[in-house]
């Protein structure tokens, strides 16, 4: 009886345990694309982050943080809304609005601003391997557009 | 023969331009009465004044030099905005910044902050994130912060949307490693509806 008790008590804890790994929480897929990110000609850093259901990059990192005319430091003084001229351009958000498409793995829906010239262009993102995307900027149809491959920045012993 | 023949096709090109610049004229003022057309049935909108107060931002920390992102989200209902002045079939067509006022929410105020940045955003898969406030630099010794709000800046979409994700960057000039920072929020927006 005891023995039959035991048994059923193991098997209870057992059961328990996978429950309680069961209700680990998921991470959404998307989320992969959630880091910091240097794109190919390493003048800039961009922080990749969620908020509600889309993704958006913001700059985090300038190689040249002063404007040298100025010597202060960079605004988006190309945005064409004035009144956001002097808005910091370390910390802009160059990447906005990113849906993660489950279908074919891929970051739609958003655009990608170019602070050099005030332009907002359409953007597809996708990942070629864990540290690598390819960043996809177009005007109307992407067959017309430019692809810049970023990758991730890894900090030693950290993922 | 040929100076007649040149001013022949000079007169010609004249009288293609008049033609092409009377289809111009006229496609115009189609556009314009399409346009207007719209706007009446749109008809001008009545106004409100809306305000989210006491929005608690936080920047969780460790925190880094440069820009750090804090977020915060409210709930808007027109219905509950206008109480009794609600009508079914009332929506939001527009939304607009008057004012945004950062106040601190923690003991280290305003302390190594360079910045902020204020922007909206929203579930709307039609809406994209906008910049609607900032200082820059912030001036030194305040205990508030009013911040140059862009009043062109369409917020009706996410307004609309119900949820309304607002961001808080604050610039930071060395890195905080013991905690959070905590700022409120206090904004005023103009609905039209």
């Amino acid at each position: 009886m005891i023995r039959t008790m035991s048994l059923w008590a193991t098997m209870a804890v057992l059961a328990l345990g996978t429950l309680s790994f069961d209700v680990q929480p998921q991470t959404d897929p998307g989320d992969k694309l959630l880091g910091v990110w240097e794109p190919s000609n390493g003048r800039a850093r961009v922080k990749i982050d969620r908020i509600g259901n889309k993704y958006y990059g913001r700059i985090v990192w300038l190689i040249e943080p002063n404007d040298p005319e100025t010597g202060e430091a960079k605004t988006d003084k190309n945005n064409p809304d004035p009144a956001l001229q002097n808005v910091p351009l370390k910390g802009y958000r160059m990447l906005k609005d990113f849906v993660y498409q489950e279908e074919d793995g891929t970051w739609t829906e958003g655009t990608i601003y170019d602070p050099l010239n005030g332009s907002t262009y359409s953007c597809v993102i996708k990942m070629t391997d864990e540290n690598t995307l390819d960043i996809r900027g177009y005007i109307g149809v992407q067959a017309l557009g430019r692809t810049d491959v970023w990758k991730r920045l890894v900090i030693p012993g950290r993922r | 023969m040929n100076r007649a023949g040149t001013i022949f096709e000079a007169k010609s090109v004249e009288s293609n331009l008049l033609a092409m610049t009377k289809n111009r004229l006229l496609q115009a003022c189609a556009m314009a009465g399409v346009a207007l057309t719209l706007w009446g049935c749109a008809g001008s909108g009545d106004t409100a004044n809306y305000e989210a107060t006491d929005l608690a931002v936080v920047l969780a920390g460790p925190l880094f030099e440069g820009p750090n992102q804090g977020q915060t989200q409210f709930t808007f209902s027109l219905a509950s905005a206008l109480g009794e002045a609600f009508e079914p079939g009332m929506k939001v067509r527009d939304a607009r910044i008057q004012s945004a006022e950062v106040l601190p929410g923690d003991s280290l105020g305003f302390a190594h902050v360079r910045s902020f940045v204020l922007s909206f955003a929203s579930d709307n898969p039609d809406a994209s994130m906008v910049e609607a406030g900032f200082k820059n630099p912030l001036p030194a010794g305040v205990n508030r912060v009013d911040l140059d709000v862009a009043p062109n800046v369409e917020l009706g979409p996410h307004m609309a949307a119900g949820e309304v994700y607002v961001v808080l960057d604050a610039d930071l000039d060395e890195d905080y490693w013991d905690g959070d920072r905590r700022f409120l929020l206090n904004l005023e927006l103009n609905i039209t509806y």
